[in-house]
């Protein structure tokens, strides 16, 4: 009961605070339905792994990504923490969230995701990963070649990338991103040194696990891990997604990317 | 104004319980007002099924009788489209009511958290779009 009046004594707080405006007759609870990328269930479909007539997993299909979506620390290790270096930080410090790639529509590479599906479609010699996210797609040559030559490197949004199987693990090796990228709205940055390796896993018919090792000597002082799930989302098609038509927000997006970083870095 | 604090309260406290919606295209915080809740009832001047953020406006009365239009974002039409919507689920001269926060610094804009059209019908409007991670 006491916890009871605190909370109360909270809201009531809250509720004093905020300038009221208009009349009201109003809803007090949200609808059941509050799912993001759509009417995805809590319990992705059952069933056996899918495969290939080469008896390689087939990944085709409609999936959405959990996690990781405003913040790639969600990715880590429960009481891990990124290995920033000191000029990582110092970088991310000057950041204002309006100049967040995303809210100009730009594209989200690896590591960031947002909460729209993405397709994989695999040929023989490419697999492309299909993003309803800013029409985003990505390129990866599974024919067997390797990255170019550092001085014919293009850096580009996505970066180059190359896949390979690893047993029933789809590997996808990429590097040359273009280095002024955030990884989530927080602003966690990278360099152009920056190297990711993805590992797609899918476990069974809902479920695909995707794992994603950042190598970038330049922003981190070691390698890290960011451990994902999608789930398959049946009875849904990739919309379109034209960000650019109506993008209102960016006039009054205010304040820094990163308001935490100094309460995180000073130990308070 | 004529206010009904016990509504606003539970709106309040829904806010503690939930968080703010998580959005997709910008965090919340840098545009809304999570101390700030709002709720009002008006009619459906516009509706823009946009991307990145879909849109209504509506004429609000005030007890002086002064009209004053407010524009409210809510998730993405596919979002929406995945949680039941049609284009013209709200249609112009709709009677609503909707409850969300208040943006920081646009005047008479706010994000929808919630919504009863016509008919009292409840309506999802923006998403909690971060799903936790599947452990």
């Amino acid at each position: 009961m006491r916890k009871h009046r605190a909370t109360f004594a909270i809201v009531a707080a809250v509720a004093v605070a905020a300038p009221l405006q208009a009349q009201i007759t109003v809803p007090t609870t949200r609808p059941p339905t509050t799912r993001a990328g759509g009417n995805i269930t809590a319990k992705p479909p059952e069933g056996p792994l899918p495969r290939q007539a080469s008896g390689r997993p087939d990944l085709t299909g409609l999936w959405l990504r959990r996690g990781g979506i405003g913040d790639i620390r969600q990715g880590l290790k429960p009481g891990e923490t990124l290995p920033l270096l000191p000029e990582t930080v110092a970088r991310m410090r000057k950041l204002m969230a309006n100049e967040d790639p995303q809210l100009h529509c730009l594209p989200l590479p690896t590591p960031r995701a947002n909460p729209y599906p993405f397709r994989m479609v695999e040929t023989p010699t490419h697999l492309f990963i299909l993003n309803e996210s800013m029409h985003g797609y990505r390129q990866v040559f599974m024919d067997g070649r390797g990255h170019p030559a550092p001085d014919e490197l293009l850096p580009s949004w996505h970066g180059h990338s190359i896949g390979r199987w690893e047993g029933d693990t789809l590997v996808v090796d990429t590097v040359g991103f273009h280095p002024s990228t955030w990884f989530d709205n927080y602003g966690h940055l990278h360099s152009e040194k920056l190297h990711t390796i993805e590992r797609f896993t899918r476990r069974n018919l809902g479920n695909l696990d995707i794992e994603i090792t950042i190598d970038d000597p330049g922003a981190y002082s070691r390698t890290f891990t960011l451990n994902f799930n999608a789930q398959l989302m049946t009875g849904n098609e990739l919309m379109e997604y034209i960000c650019e038509e109506n993008n209102q927000d960016l006039a009054y997006i205010e304040g820094l990317a990163a308001p935490g970083l100094e309460a995180e870095k000073s130990g308070k | 104004m004529r206010i009904s604090n016990r509504r606003v309260i539970g709106w309040a406290c829904a806010a503690l319980v939930t968080g703010a919606p998580v959005l997709a295209h910008h965090s919340f915080a840098t545009q809304y007002d999570i101390n700030k809740p709002v709720e009002m009832r008006g009619t459906v001047t516009k509706v823009e099924w946009t991307n990145p953020h879909a849109r209504f406006y509506i004429d609000v009365k005030d007890e002086k009788g002064q009209v004053s239009n407010w524009n409210w974002e809510m998730a993405s039409p596919n979002v929406l489209t995945r949680n039941g919507w049609k284009p013209n689920t709200l249609k112009l001269g709709d009677e609503i009511t909707v409850g969300g926060y208040l943006a920081r610094t646009a005047p008479r804009m706010a994000i929808a958290g919630a919504i009863k059209d016509a008919s009292g019908r409840p309506l999802f409007a923006s998403a909690q779009a971060d799903l936790p991670p599947a452990k």
